[in-house]
């Protein structure tokens, strides 16, 4: 039983969806039926019909007061369901939701307008949307405005409005809300970046008054900004939930892995020649995942080929799934030479690259590998998205007084005199 | 995430956070919890949910009123003129039909004509629409039930004021119409307006049954629009519902016609031979609206499942 402080009780949820249209809708009325007969839809766990998927699996986790919580994970791994079962749009199919308090929710910005009404008279309509009264809106009405920038437009048409005016509009009303539990899925790029801004402003002030936030996004370079703790989804589970930084880690591995394994399928299994495996180490030459901004890490390759390859090439990428490649070192730029040669190396060559000092801040990388030969065209094998590793610290700071970013840049301030 | 706008933002000056506003945070004890069983398991509880959802939501049920109708003629030249106009055009087009020779009113009676169809195809309209509120509201919200959490009988709310709003206007049209033709309506017309809310009701109650079926299956919305111009046909509206077996037959199978032909007759008549099947029908349509809110009530989180990707 959740403590009487548990804004929010997740326990043992799991949802069921059909991805084949028809066979949804067949279900939807058999479902329908049984809510009809008061039989509701309660299930013996692992048995699904068929074109069945679990979206959300087993999840439990509980948030209290003030607590401001990122859902993050990839497309389709369960968090707006699961943001929905908790808005109370749709019912669990196994386990149980219990909220303590008032819950809102920003979910879609402008939820009601009419694009030929007013600006004013859409406010009230969204407000009333949102469960705002009248007399509410009446004592904050000049806020509103205010908030949203817009009050030389405020009685024109909605649809002589840009579709950034929209959001600010939408999201001024709902900033008005002041639930105990608040639920917001990626709403937070709206408007220019001074807007934005506010926005967050808000919500931390949200926060600091006890509101607690469940914050659904992918944009996971925002989050600092408002969050401290984590839940990341991944194919419908709860692969983390802790420290904002390291569930930010390990959904980027979530994303590199699933590049991996669509790289891989593309592939042809049949090759001349191989990265056979790939992985980093620290300083002391043990395999590591974890590692922290200025330390040594090497990585180890090996490659193995059916038939000799003179004068091979590796072209090693070293990426973060959200921004990309960051760096591209090749053997050929400090002209390493080497042969894979099964008949002297039966199980491979290991090849190391080393990096001294890593640059990179908190966050998940990993390594793209491609081996060729000596021409441009000879290529033999790429390896996507291995060797990953996270680095995990020092603590980066997003208020002004610390460094962030991606890079750690080694700097000296000085004044002159 | 684009690098190049975090470094934006990181440039912009952060407020203090010390400098954060203290505010006043709605707070209450109540638990919520939300699990797979079927509300309907508990049939007390669940009416006090939907009274104290309508009560909670007829504020939100106003605005929407007020949003549907401002929104729909503010963009015309000739306004609320629009409302008067279907149900003319509609009886115009009969009346028309019958002074040429295309259909007979058939019966006997003491009333014009054109009074006679354009009373029954109000209350024809009113019917229909009744029946179509409720699929016409999830629709027409669809984005809004899909992704906000909100009294869902608001909606019902804004879809019986429109249909109580239209049938006023429509009431309307039958003063000049009573005046011009002289038609004296005598006392049982007090008790066609109970009638016509029971109508509503009942139409309305049928309309929630059908909704998670239409909501889920296309094919519903299309057959009642096709099966719609037949039914009107089937329904004693543009002639004289016949006193012998057959006539009594059509309306006695006919959901539509007890009420309409009722109403009707006391409005214009002050008398009717249909008084059996109007008031079974009455009788029925009260729990048919409540168990039509039920099933309403209940259905909405099945339909939202299927309304968008996850």
């Amino acid at each position: 039983m959740p403590d009487e402080q548990t804004i929010l009780d997740v326990s043992n949820v799991t949802k069921v969806y059909c991805r084949n249209l028809k066979r949804a809708m067949r279900y939807g009325l058999y479902d329908l039926g049984r809510e009809v007969l008061g039989r509701g839809k309660d299930r013996e766990p692992g048995k699904l019909r068929p074109g069945e998927f679990l979206s959300v699996k087993d999840a439990n986790f509980s948030i209290g007061p003030g607590e401001c919580v990122a859902m993050i994970g990839p497309n389709g791994a369960g968090k707006s369901t699961m943001l929905k079962m908790i808005n109370g749009l749709i019912k669990p199919d196994m386990g149980r939701i219990q909220i303590r308090g008032k819950i809102g929710a920003l979910i879609e910005l402008g939820t009601g307008f009419n694009p030929v009404l007013s600006g004013r008279e859409n406010i009230y309509i969204n407000a009333a949307v949102l469960g705002l009264s009248k007399r509410q809106v009446d004592e904050v009405f000049d806020k509103i405005v205010d908030f949203s920038e817009l009050p030389h437009v405020i009685d024109a048409p909605v649809k002589t409005y840009s579709s950034g005016m929209r959001v600010r509009l939408g999201f001024s009303v709902a900033a008005n809300l002041r639930p105990q539990l608040l639920l917001i899925d990626e709403v937070l790029a709206v408007g220019d970046v001074g807007f934005r801004m506010k926005c967050f402003k808000h919500l931390r002030t949200l926060v600091a008054n006890g509101v607690s936030i469940i914050l659904v996004t992918h944009a996971i370079g925002m989050l600092q900004r408002v969050a401290t703790r984590s839940i990341v989804f991944n194919h419908g589970r709860i692969v983390h939930d802790g420290e904002l930084e390291a569930g930010c880690a390990v959904y980027e591995e979530v994303l590199g892995a699933s590049e991996r394994e669509r790289v891989e399928r593309r592939q042809s299994a049949a090759r001349a020649a191989e990265v056979a495996n790939a992985f980093v180490v620290s300083h002391d030459g043990e395999e590591s995942k974890e590692f922290h901004t200025g330390d040594v890490v090497q990585l180890r390759i090996q490659l193995t080929s059916q038939e000799k390859v003179h004068n091979a090439r590796i072209v090693a990428a070293l990426c973060s799934p959200t921004l990309g490649v960051l760096a591209s070192i090749s053997t050929a730029h400090q002209n390493f030479v080497f042969d894979i040669d099964p008949a002297t190396h039966p199980d491979g060559v290991w090849v190391t690259l080393e990096l001294p000092r890593l640059p990179f801040l908190i966050g998940a990388f990993h390594f793209n590998i491609s081996l060729y030969g000596p021409e441009t065209t000879e290529f033999y094998h790429r390896r996507s998205a291995c060797a990953n590793f996270r680095v995990v610290g020092p603590p980066v700071d997003v208020d002004g007084r610390g460094i962030s970013g991606v890079v750690g840049l080694e700097h000296s301030w000085s004044i002159e005199s | 995430m684009n690098v190049t706008e975090e470094t934006t933002e990181s440039e912009l000056p952060e407020e203090d956070s010390d400098a954060l506003a203290m505010m006043e945070i709605e707070t209450s004890e109540q638990v919520t919890v939300y699990d797979s069983g079927s509300e309907i398991r508990q049939p007390l509880t669940l009416f006090r949910n939907i009274h104290a959802d309508f009560l909670a939501g007829r504020e939100l049920a106003w605005r929407l009123f007020l949003r549907n109708l401002r929104g729909m003629y503010r963009q015309t030249a000739l306004g609320l003129f629009w409302a008067f106009l279907p149900p003319v055009a509609n009886t115009a087009i009969w009346v028309f039909l019958r002074q040429v020779g295309v259909f007979q009113l058939g019966g006997d009676i003491e009333v014009n004509g054109t009074v006679y169809i354009l009373t029954g195809m109000i209350l024809w309209q009113t019917f229909v629409e009744a029946f179509q509120m409720p699929m016409k509201v999830v629709t027409q919200n669809r984005a809004m039930i899909s992704k906000l959490r909100f009294p869902r009988e608001a909606l019902l709310s804004v879809g019986l004021g429109e249909i109580f709003f239209d049938l006023a206007i429509r009431c309307l049209l039958l003063i000049p119409a009573f005046l011009s033709y002289q038609v004296m309506p005598g006392p049982m017309i007090l008790l066609a307006i109970p009638l016509a809310i029971l109508m509503i009701l009942f139409a309305s109650g049928l309309g929630m049954l059908l909704m998670p079926i239409g909501s889920l299956y296309q094919d519903v919305g299309r057959f009642i629009q096709l099966a719609m111009p037949f039914w009107m046909i089937l329904t004693p509206i543009i002639y004289v519902a016949g006193t012998d077996f057959g006539g009594q037959l059509m309306v006695w199978l006919n959901p539509a016609a007890p009420l309409i032909v009722l109403a009707r007759d006391l409005i214009l008549l002050n008398e009717s031979a249909f008084w059996l099947p109007g008031l079974l029908v009455s009788a029925i349509s009260i729990p048919l609206f409540l168990f039509g809110l039920a099933v309403f009530r209940i259905s909405i989180p099945v339909i939202v499942e299927r309304m968008q990707a996850f």
